[in-house]
């Protein structure tokens, strides 16, 4: 099962920056500048932690995992927007 | 076949045996790994121990005035006991050496609420603790290492676990050599978190196993086989099986639809362009399978990035037709492919597969017909009531290609009384022009496709019988070679074989659906000579139809529990394998009650 989480970044260094949005589009959507909304399982949330793990300057830089609930049912509903909207997209398949 | 008898056993898979023999041979027989969380975590504990490789000095050369030191990732073997080891870390201190092994988890809480290490963790490393030993190293001790509590467990290696430990090693080898699978451990706690779960299937192996022949019984290797078959048959049959696989996957199929779309891949994300411009962004980690429909351009750098993650890749005409799959390296191993070669000779076998298939399809037909039916044709259901029972008992592969043909027919006829959106009222009358499409249903007609039901079950067809040469493939079968369908039909016999019993259920089904609740409109067709086919609108509407039926929840009819078709078709094809492997005597048609 996935669970939708906000994964938010301050990173102090611009290279590590660079290096954690480069990670970051691996495995979600770009909301906003160093928000990435993401839906994880829980293999996919442990990858991701590691990969930042790696990457960040643990006593400088700081990543915070918000968990918003399974996908399917609270996930889609706990946000709402200002100004510009925002969309959330779920099928069953990806179609182009 | 010779086994290579001097091959070292690596000291991991002595962990594995301890932890289930089944794992064991899976992992070590058949190279058979999965990963969940627990392996990713595992892996993940390792890194700095795995970083660089130190060198370790011979035994000879450690001084006993030497000062502490820490050497990490060391390889070492035994040839006396056969065995290979990589150390994570070995901590010496003058010429006495401790081992270190790095786990993930949690420490085993003993009844008085010490901790200790787990019987497997223990066997693994009592293994290093001898390969030491025999390298002529001196060693009392080992150290497991749990990541999760941050907790060091030490115990000493005295002759009772050493003796144990040269008895597992033993068995090992053994069933290393062995051409049988142990069976799976029985109601055990540690299969819901088993990455193989989903290979295994123990739950439902052990209730395919029940009705297990006696001359089976008594052909088993194994010690513990004798009491757990006398258990079994004490137990009561029908109760539900636990779920252990979950009942969706999580992974959406990737279908590209447009002609020149250009895949590319920058890291981890597919890029779908469309003349240079960027349409969409597909994170590899979310997609099951990539279909292909006409003239898209995929990069190699995307097809490597695909194949590495073990993705298919299947291509198909602009107007459906299935050519063919990309594909990983896949299943690394032969062993049931040389099964399915076998059994694929022997005519009675083939035709009691062929048997069950057949029934089974005519079965869903007749239910199909009864839950959706405008007025349910009592006629029609007896005939499929008496074809399924002659299907069953069919003396020959050509009088059940018969059966199966006239029961197409009855089914077909009746197929009308399914699409319930031809009501006047419905359809716009000022239109007028004569090439508007209504969903008159006659007869079955194909290559091509003459009127817009036909189209759609044709697409339907044609990427149900790509799903199932996927999993097909996936589980380790060759999908070209059948129990049924004859190589000579040019497609893949072991997908059109797997797939008779769902033809009604999900590609009939989804066709029907798509024209009832109006996905799929008269407008979404277009007519070339006397074919008739999709727009690239319907096609997509279509998709969307037919993912969303593979998606349904449904119930087992065996196991009780519920899980989604996707799920269900790989089920019935390691069913399938075990029947093939002699597990089970039984293929259990997967049928809706």
């Amino acid at each position: 099962m996935r669970n939708t989480y906000l994964v938010c970044y301050d990173i102090c260094d611009d290279k590590r920056l660079r290096k954690v949005f480069k990670t970051m589009r691996d495995f979600g959507d770009h909301l906003q500048y160093s928000i990435f909304e993401c839906q994880f399982t829980p293999v996919d949330l442990a990858k991701c932690r590691h990969e930042l793990n790696e990457i960040i300057h643990h006593y400088e830089d700081q990543v915070l995992f918000v968990d918003l609930g399974p996908v399917e049912g609270r996930g889609d509903r706990v946000i709402s927007a200002l100004g510009k909207a925002y969309t959330s997209l779920d099928a069953s398949c990806i179609i182009v | 076949m010779i086994q290579a008898e001097n091959a070292l056993l690596p000291a991991r898979m002595i962990n594995e045996y301890v932890y289930c023999p089944r794992l064991f041979y899976y992992e070590h027989v058949e190279g058979i790994f999965v990963h969940n969380l627990e392996t990713i975590e595992g892996s993940h504990v390792h890194t700095r121990v795995d970083g660089k490789e130190d060198d370790l000095p011979p035994a000879a050369e450690l001084l006993e005035t030497d000062r502490p030191a820490n050497r990490r990732s060391i390889t070492l073997s035994s040839e006396q006991y056969g065995i290979i080891a990589k150390l994570d870390l070995l901590e010496t201190d003058g010429s006495l050496v401790t081992p270190v092994d790095y786990k993930r988890g949690e420490p085993c809480k003993a009844e008085d609420g010490s901790i200790e290490a787990w019987p497997a963790d223990r066997a693994q490393l009592t293994v290093q603790v001898l390969i030491l030993r025999d390298n002529g190293y001196v060693c009392e001790e080992a150290i497991v290492y749990y990541a999760r509590t941050k907790q060091r467990v030490r115990f000493t290696i005295d002759e009772q676990l050493v003796a144990e430990t040269l008895q597992q090693i033993d068995a090992a080898r053994r069933l290393a050599n062995a051409t049988e699978i142990p069976p799976p451990l029985e109601d055990s706690p540690k299969c819901p978190r088993c990455s193989l779960v989903g290979v295994c299937l123990p739950e439902e192996t052990r209730r395919m196993s029940n009705v297990r022949s006696i001359s089976r019984q008594q052909m088993i290797l194994f010690e513990v086989e004798p009491n757990r078959t006398a258990n079994l048959s004490n137990q009561p049959g029908d109760e539900d099986v636990r779920r252990l696989v979950p009942s969706r996957d999580d992974l959406k199929p990737l279908y590209l639809n447009q002609p020149g779309l250009y895949v590319g891949c920058s890291r981890k994300v597919l890029q779908v362009k469309d003349k240079k411009k960027i349409v969409q962004q597909v994170r590899l980690n979310e997609v099951c399978q990539v279909n292909l429909f006409g003239s898209i351009q995929v990069t190699t750098q995307a097809i490597q990035a695909i194949c590495t993650e073990e993705i298919p890749i299947a291509y198909f005409s602009m107007g459906g037709w299935f050519y063919g799959v990309t594909h990983g390296l896949g299943v690394k191993n032969i062993y049931l492919r040389r099964e399915q070669f076998r059994w694929a000779d022997v005519p009675s076998f083939c035709l009691r597969i062929a048997r069950a298939l057949v029934a089974g399809k005519i079965k869903n037909q007749r239910t199909m017909l009864q839950r959706n039916h405008i007025e349910p044709p009592k006629v029609a259901l007896v005939h499929l009531k008496c074809m399924q029972e002659d299907a069953e008992t069919a003396f020959s592969q050509e009088s059940l290609l018969g059966i199966e043909g006239n029961a197409a027919r009855v089914y077909f006829q009746n197929l009308q009384g399914m699409i319930k959106v031809n009501d006047p009222e419905d359809s716009p009358t000022d239109s007028g022009a004569d090439d508007l499409f209504t969903f008159e249903f006659n007869s079955r007609n194909r290559r091509p496709p003459k009127d817009p039901i036909n189209a759609l079950l044709s697409l339907a067809y044609s990427i149900l019988a790509k799903d199932l040469t996927i999993i097909s493939q996936t589980v380790g079968f060759d999908p070209f070679l059948g129990f049924y369908h004859q190589p000579r039909y040019g497609r893949a016999p072991l997908a059109l074989d797997l797939m008779e019993p769902f033809r009604p259920l999900i590609a009939d089904s989804a066709v029907l659906s798509a024209i009832n609740t109006k996905m799929i409109r008269p407008e979404h067709f277009i007519r070339a000579g006397n074919a008739v086919a999709l727009t690239p609108d319907g096609r997509k509407a279509f998709f969307r139809a037919y993912e969303q039926r593979m998606d349904t929840l449904v119930t087992h009819p065996l196991f009780g529990y519920r899980v989604n078709y996707r799920r269900i078709l790989e089920i019935q094809c390691r069913l399938l394998a075990r029947v093939l492997t002699g597990e089970t005597t039984n293929y259990p048609v997967f049928v809706t009650r």
